[in-house]
């Protein structure tokens, strides 16, 4: 026994590890391996992933095509909300119709479960394939109603052939 | 509340009187029973077809709420609440006259009237009932009524005849 | 076992039952719930909607429980194959014409259909065909409908016809074309309309005001007590985020059973009218400034404690609660005035001595309804407590003999006698009932009546109501508001009273508001404080305190202006006193001219309280709604007033401290009425100018005339023509 506690044969075999670079070698073949191989990386933000069209990103407000808002105030999206992240003040319109007074989703406390969209009756709240989007100031979290339809109007190609891809699988 | 006080038409002696017989048909208390004979005189005196109006009088005057009185009137399809022609036609359409024919005789009224199941002729002459139940004349069918009367064993050159005659 | 009794086994459980009650009865006192649209305890049976349809051992086909007497021995099964389908195939039937709207039905997640259809309906329906639509009717201001939803089960159409007493909708057309309506178009026009509301099992009827606002799930239901009249109705509050949103019946059935006046359920739009006070206000250099709490407390009870006692007037509304009467009149007693009276409308407050402690209608709700004969004095039942008259109506199906000695023009939809008589002849009849009393008994009546009033001009109809008071074995006389505010008020209430001891009936007060029963218990009166202890001196009542200016007025929760005898007296008054302090939720345009300081307080749904009802009983609410901006409960706002003003013994921490208070302070048995003295029945010593102006339904308080859509009811827009 040595002062280091080894055996002397295990100080042999350590010595002759570290003569030959045994673990270097080992190392570098894992690197070569890996060098030899397809990339699985992206140079995001230039290249992007493909999105799947259930992809859950920022939330929209859809329109019917003759400009009408979708969303009929039935409350089905906050009453799921697992984040209560949805809040809705309703009132009838001065035509009639049972509309929002106020739409207001918090970006902060949304888990992104889509169980609005789910719930939607009409198919007016869904969430985008967008994923890109910050906030410079308190309170831009919320997402009112102006600001849901604007999201929905400027994507609504993008939301409406989403919707078509998925539309056989629900 | 009870707004006796916005009608504007009477019955006439002639209905109250007929209207009191049934009336008095029924025990105390039960003069609603009265309303579908008392729609009937009514209608009958005003051409066939019931006003608002008249059937408030009639509610009024056999002291029933009015309301009770349009159910009768709109339950039943003896009577009419619009105006129509003066001329009843009620061609039978059930199963019997059906099977004799009784839509060819339809068609050929319609045809002829120029006018379809449910409308009056433009000059007010001619009403053609939207549907009639069996009036029990099966045995004679295909079969059709005009102003209460029977007309059976129909063709339609009958029809032609029968029609042209109330001309 | 006695011979109305039978034994039935439902789902294995035998159950014991009367004989002609419907197996539907005996399984809801059992809790086995069978369901069903059309049938509803308080209406009669239509079997209609055959959703109830069970199976019955030895019936060929299933029957519907709620038109399928008991027998003995029957076996029923309310969850066997063959009556799950008879179930399921009605429930399919039913959603054959139902639109799929759920989603903007204010219905969707309270609807009965809704439930149902979870128990018994399909996922998926068969039927392509088309659906029916129906126009949807306009039947006024509080009843919002879209007929495509009706399912036909006719509660409503039985409501007006029998609860209502006055059939109003029908059934038009049949089949597939039947439909619900008025035929004529025009609106429901009664003062219990909405509660067809709550009876329609679906959508098709519901509350206008409400319409789109919340759904049922975002509501707290909180339980309150009726604001409007001495009938003490329960009710549900239902608020969203500190807004009281709607209002439904509490069901009850010694007071409201299962209904509510209009005037209740939606009379709560008033709280949220835009002349409510939000800061408090005080008068500087002649303009109106938004003040703080502090600042204006301190100013009022500086300017207060300057004026001479005697020289302070102060009045409260009949509708102000338990708690805050009685702080108020220790307020008033704690400054050294006795000057103080909640009678706002009384005209004759002569005999006041006299006064019951606590006015109350003689008996209790529920055994109004089993008397033998009532006579309704100075009262328009209908508007100044619609519930009390259904009760009544109530009481005549059931064979009481009911009697109205009222001004002409009233209608009540049952058989009565009705002695029309004006106001002004309103002794006159009463003396009139006396000598047709002394007739039907045998009695003579006392000499201070029989030398002061012509008993001989008695026709049939007084001999008819004298006898059916004389005949029952129960038999109550009520006075009215109208009689109340009469200026023989005093004499009428004698006379009443006389004929009341010759007959055999108990004597009743209607009180008025919601609580001038509590009230006058706890001494909101010039002359008795708290329990009814007279005062060594008494003070000045409301019509004198409004005749002559004092020097300052606290005036708490009313509108001088038309709560008043003479509104315009009053307001001239108050213009001359120097010092006028307004406690009220809202700001009315005459209080900006003689006001110093208005201090917003809470409605009722802002405040806790306790009013007592028109037999007697306390009920206690909490407060339900926030309070709109910086209002705060009265009783908060009158201890704190105390506390600047170093009275003794105000440290009350809630409600609930003060309500003990009071109810120490007062005796707990009811009393009766007792004749005292009779007081002079001298000369016509009143004009006509003074009798009471026609009982407004939709006028009776600040809140009701706040509400946008109770004014727009015909019922509110015909103030005063009938």
């Amino acid at each position: 026994m040595s002062a280091h506690g080894l055996t002397d044969m295990s100080m042999i075999r350590n010595w002759s590890k570290t003569l030959l670079l045994t673990e270097l070698r080992s190392g570098l073949a894992v690197t070569l391996r890996n060098m030899l191989r397809p990339k699985v990386t992206v140079r995001y933000p230039e290249e992007k992933t493909p999105q799947s069209p259930r992809f859950r990103g920022l939330h929209a407000q859809r329109r019917y095509p003759n400009g009408e808002e979708r969303c009929i105030a039935c409350k089905l999206c906050e009453a799921v909300c697992p984040a209560l992240a949805i809040t809705i003040e309703s009132d009838m319109r001065d035509d009639g119709t049972r509309r929002t007074t106020r739409y207001d989703i918090d970006l902060f406390k949304c888990i992104y479960c889509g169980f609005c969209e789910e719930a939607c009756p009409v198919d007016a709240i869904v969430e985008t394939r967008i994923h890109e989007y910050h906030m410079e100031n308190r309170g831009e979290n919320i997402m009112t109603k102006d600001k849901l339809l604007a999201v929905g109007d400027r994507y609504e190609a993008m939301i409406a052939a989403d919707k078509a891809a998925d539309s056989q699988y629900r | 509340m009870n707004e006796k006080t916005t009608r504007t038409v009477a019955l006439s002696d002639h209905a109250r009187e007929v209207i009191d017989h049934w009336v008095a048909k029924f025990p105390e208390g039960r003069q609603r029973s009265a309303v579908i004979e008392a729609l009937r005189v009514v209608q009958h005196d005003n051409k066939g077809y019931l006003t608002a109006d008249l059937m408030d009088a009639v509610a009024d005057y056999i002291d029933v709420p009015r309301i009770q009185v349009y159910e009768v009137a709109a339950f039943y399809s003896i009577f009419e609440t619009e105006p129509c022609g003066e001329h009843h036609i009620s061609v039978c359409t059930n199963i019997s006259c059906h099977l004799r024919g009784s839509q060819e005789i339809v068609d050929h009224i319609e045809k002829k009237l120029g006018v379809k199941t449910g409308e009056s002729t433009p000059d007010g002459k001619f009403f053609l009932k939207r549907e009639e139940e069996c009036l029990a004349a099966c045995v004679n069918a295909p079969m059709m009524m005009i102003d209460h009367v029977y007309y059976e064993h129909l063709t339609p050159e009958k029809v032609d005849d029968i029609l042209d005659k109330i001309e | 076992m006695s011979d109305d009794q039978v034994t039935i086994e439902v789902d294995g459980i035998s159950l014991p039952a009367k004989k002609g009650q419907m197996v539907m009865e005996v399984t809801d006192d059992a809790g086995i719930y069978i369901p069903r649209f059309c049938y509803h305890a308080k209406l009669s049976v239509a079997a209609n909607c055959r959703m109830c349809l069970v199976e019955v051992e030895k019936a060929p086909k299933p029957l519907p429980a709620c038109a399928t007497p008991v027998a003995e021995g029957m076996k029923i099964s309310t969850k066997s194959p063959a009556a799950i389908a008879a179930q399921r195939a009605t429930m399919e039937f039913l959603l054959i014409n139902h639109p799929l709207d759920c989603p903007i039905c204010d219905q969707g997640g309270e609807c009965e259909l809704q439930d149902l259809a979870m128990g018994y309906g399909r996922d998926i329906s068969r039927y392509n065909e088309g659906k029916r639509v129906v126009a949807d009717k306009d039947i006024g201001p509080l009843v919002s409908t879209d007929m495509t939803r009706c399912i036909h089960c006719t509660r409503c159409v039985r409501f007006t016809e029998e609860i209502a007493g006055f059939q109003e909708l029908g059934t038009m057309g049949r089949g597939e074309d039947m439909k619900i309506g008025t035929y004529v178009e025009k609106a429901v026009n009664h003062e219990l309309s909405g509660n067809i509301i709550d009876l329609c099992p679906v959508g098709a009827l519901n509350s206008k005001p409400f319409r789109y606002r919340a759904r049922a799930w975002e509501m707290i239901q909180q339980a309150t007590v009726s604001p409007h009249d001495s009938f003490g109705s329960n009710m549900f509050a239902h608020v969203k985020q500190g807004r009281l949103m709607r209002v439904v019946p509490q069901p009850n059935d010694e007071i409201n059973e299962t209904w509510l006046s209009d005037r209740d359920r939606f009379s709560y739009d008033g709280i949220y009218s835009t002349d409510r006070v939000i800061k408090p206000l005080l008068r500087i250099d002649g303009e109106f400034r938004e003040t703080e709490w502090s600042t204006v407390l301190e100013q009022v009870s500086d300017r207060l404690q300057q004026t001479d006692a005697a020289k302070i007037g102060f009045l409260s509304s009949p509708g102000a609660t338990v708690e805050e009467s009685f702080l108020l009149q220790r307020i008033a007693r704690g400054l050294g005035t006795n000057n103080i009276d909640h009678r706002l409308q009384a005209r004759d407050l002569g005999d006041s001595d006299n006064d019951p402690v606590q006015p109350h209608i003689g008996t209790d709700i529920v055994s109004l309804e089993s008397a033998d004969a009532i006579a309704v004095i100075g009262s328009d039942l209908r508007r100044e407590v619609p519930m009390l008259a259904h009760r009544v109506r109530k009481a005549a199906l059931a064979g009481a003999t009911v009697s109205f000695i009222n001004p002409p023009g009233q209608q009540y939809q049952f058989s009565h006698q009705y002695l029309a008589t004006e106001l002004t002849q309103l002794r006159a009849a009463l003396g009139a009932l006396i000598g047709a009393a002394e007739v039907a008994t045998g009695k003579i009546a006392p000499d201070s009546v029989a030398q002061r009033v012509d008993r001989q001009s008695h026709d049939e109809t007084h001999r008819a109501v004298a006898e059916s008071l004389a005949q029952g074995e129960r038999s109550h006389i009520l006075l009215g508001h109208l009689a109340q505010r009469h200026p023989a008020f005093t004499q009428i209430r004698a006379l009443a009273s006389v004929l009341a001891d010759m007959t055999g009936a108990t004597i009743g007060f209607i009180p008025e508001s919601a609580n001038a029963a509590g009230a006058s218990l706890v001494g909101v009166l010039p002359h008795r404080g708290a329990g009814g202890e007279p005062v060594a001196t008494p003070g000045l009542n409301a019509r004198q305190m409004l005749a002559d200016a004092l020097d300052a007025y606290v005036l708490f929760g009313f509108e001088p202006e038309v709560d008043t005898v003479e509104g315009a007296q009053a307001v001239e008054t108050l213009r001359n006193a120097n010092f006028v302090v307004v406690m009220s939720p809202w700001l009315s345009e005459q209080a900006l001219e003689y006001a110093d300081v208005i201090l917003p307080i809470g409605t009722f749904a802002e405040t806790a309280g306790t009013y007592v009802n028109l037999e007697g009983r306390w009920q206690s609410f909490s407060g339900v709604a926030t309070p709109v901006g910086e209002a705060r409960p009265g009783w908060k706002v009158l201890r704190v007033l105390a506390n600047y003003l170093h009275l003794d013994a105000f440290d009350y921490n809630d409600a609930l401290e003060v309500t003990v208070a009071a109810r120490e302070a007062v005796p707990v048995e009811l009393q009766d009425y007792r004749i005292g003295p009779m007081p002079s029945m001298d000369g016509a010593d009143f004009g006509d100018d003074l009798m009471p102006a026609p009982i407004s339904l939709y006028g009776s308080d600040s809140l009701v005339r706040r509400s946008r859509p109770l004014q727009r009811t015909p019922l509110a827009r015909g103030v005063g023509e009938s």
